[in-house]
């Protein structure tokens, strides 16, 4: 009951979120409770297609871009605001899924976490890429402003955790973490948003990431 | 701060995505060649990737999926590069880490991109071992741009003193210096000697330590802190 109204609640379509208002959202996801059924079948079944991928099975190859394009897609797009960037960037990440399939351990993340974490990683290396080709070093600012969460928030108890600890940080701070991660900021980049010295934002980031990592590691 | 510390918080901002394009690129080589740094971004992308996973999803342009498979078409999944890399890294460092278990959580990464050549993600990686005493570090050379950067894994430089890169064997009959690495642990492109890519892989590169400004003499005169050759990704 209480999970049918939590997730009647957040399933209000197409709420545009700051990254501040994410963090509330994210509150709005820990009420949920206990659930993370709706992940699982599509994990289970990614967890069987990524070694037939690595024997270059191009059919299995194109049921994982089928079921897991569309999250990916979503990952690249926070992180490069032009169209043309972030379709490179996601047609680069499943070239080197396909690559990398073999490199794949089960059990030592979620596949669709592998995965996401190549496609930031491909957008992030593009945003940097395309930053160092603009002679002049200028920052260039992104609208900081949507991100797009999913309502139904699959992965509730791991976002719950990930809110608690978020929420040990004052906002500000909570700001600068989920600004670097869903949008690729360097530090230059927040200290510019934020009117600090980069080395400044460095220290505030180092800190917040340690904090980060006592409070999720103890609720492991 | 000791060396694992160092490399945790490089591995989290690194998974944060706040490093810049240099240090970025120093990690990503890193990564390749350093199997505890791996795994402790391994760590941190497991801990921050609900925030990936709770995205909505955005449908992509149709044309993608026939543009990704057309480009692997002829391509077979490979274990060849990363994985090779961390193999040979792995082995380097186990014939070497029984050495001296000091020596081994000193051990120093130069890392060649070689950006210029034809196949533009072959890389080199030489992991330099300590021979003794004496601060890690990473550096990286981009061979397109010339520039080397250098990056503190541990301690401090020693002050009075300066790093010294240098270049050994290969048809060389004496060492050949790479440069002097300054006060930003870079050696400006400038000041970088020029490395033959013919002869790069049987080089073998050494890291002396020198009077402040470099080697009086144009050959080694202090200690040589860290030796290696490069090992071949493919």
């Amino acid at each position: 009951m209480i999970r049918a109204r939590g997730v009647t609640l957040l399933s209000s379509p197409g709420r545009r979120l700051s990254s501040a208002q994410l963090v509330q959202l994210m509150g709005e996801v820990g009420r949920i409770g206990t659930m993370n059924t709706l992940a699982e079948p599509l994990d289970s079944e990614l967890d069987g297609l990524l070694p037939l991928v690595a024997t270059g099975d191009r059919l299995a190859f194109g049921r994982l871009y089928d079921l897991t394009s569309s999250k990916l897609f979503a990952v690249v797009r926070c992180i490069l605001k032009k169209p043309e960037l972030a379709e490179e960037a996601l047609q680069e990440a499943f070239i080197k899924i396909w690559q990398r399939a073999a490199s794949y351990e089960q059990g030592s993340i979620r596949p669709m976490g592998w995965l996401a974490a190549i496609a930031r990683n491909q957008a992030i290396d593009i945003k940097r890429r395309v930053a160092e080709r603009m002679s002049d070093g200028a920052v260039d600012i992104d609208d900081a402003g949507s991100i797009s969460v999913l309502p139904e928030a699959d992965l509730a108890m791991e976002l719950s955790h990930l809110k608690k600890c978020l929420g040990q940080l004052p906002e500000e701070r909570q700001d600068m973490v989920l600004l670097a991660y869903y949008q690729g900021w360097t530090r230059d980049e927040l200290a510019a948003q934020f009117k600090k010295p980069a080395t400044t934002i460095k220290t505030l980031l180092r800190r917040s990431l340690i904090v980060l990592k006592e409070c999720l590691d103890g609720q492991a | 701060m000791d060396r694992h510390e160092e490399l945790d918080e490089l591995a989290a901002e690194f998974v944060l995505g706040a490093l810049p394009a240099a240090e970025r690129r120093d990690a990503i080589l890193l990564m390749a060649g350093d199997a505890e740094f791996a795994a402790l971004v391994k760590a941190w992308e497991r801990r921050l990737v609900p925030l990936s996973l709770a995205l909505e999803p955005v449908d992509a342009p149709p044309n993608i999926r026939g543009a990704v498979m057309k480009a692997i078409a002829g391509d077979r999944p490979d274990s060849s590069t990363i994985v090779a890399l961390e193999r040979n890294a792995r082995a380097w460092r186990l014939a070497t880490a029984a050495a001296s278990a000091i020596a081994a959580s000193l051990a120093a990464f130069i890392v060649f991109g070689s950006y210029s050549s034809q196949l533009p993600n072959q890389r080199y990686v030489a992991v330099l071992q300590a021979e003794g005493p004496g601060p890690g570090f990473l550096a990286s050379i981009d061979l397109k741009s010339g520039n080397i950067s250098v990056r503190t894994v541990g301690a401090e430089a020693q002050p009075g003193k300066s790093f010294e890169l240098w270049a050994l064997g290969g048809g060389r009959d004496k060492p050949q210096s790479l440069g002097v690495i300054d006060a930003a642990y870079r050696i400006p492109a400038s000041k970088l000697g020029k490395i033959d890519p013919a002869i790069l892989a049987d080089t073998l590169f050494a890291v002396s330590l020198e009077p402040e400004g470099g080697s009086p003499t144009s050959q080694p005169t202090g200690p040589v802190l860290f030796t290696g050759k490069l090992v071949a990704t493919d």
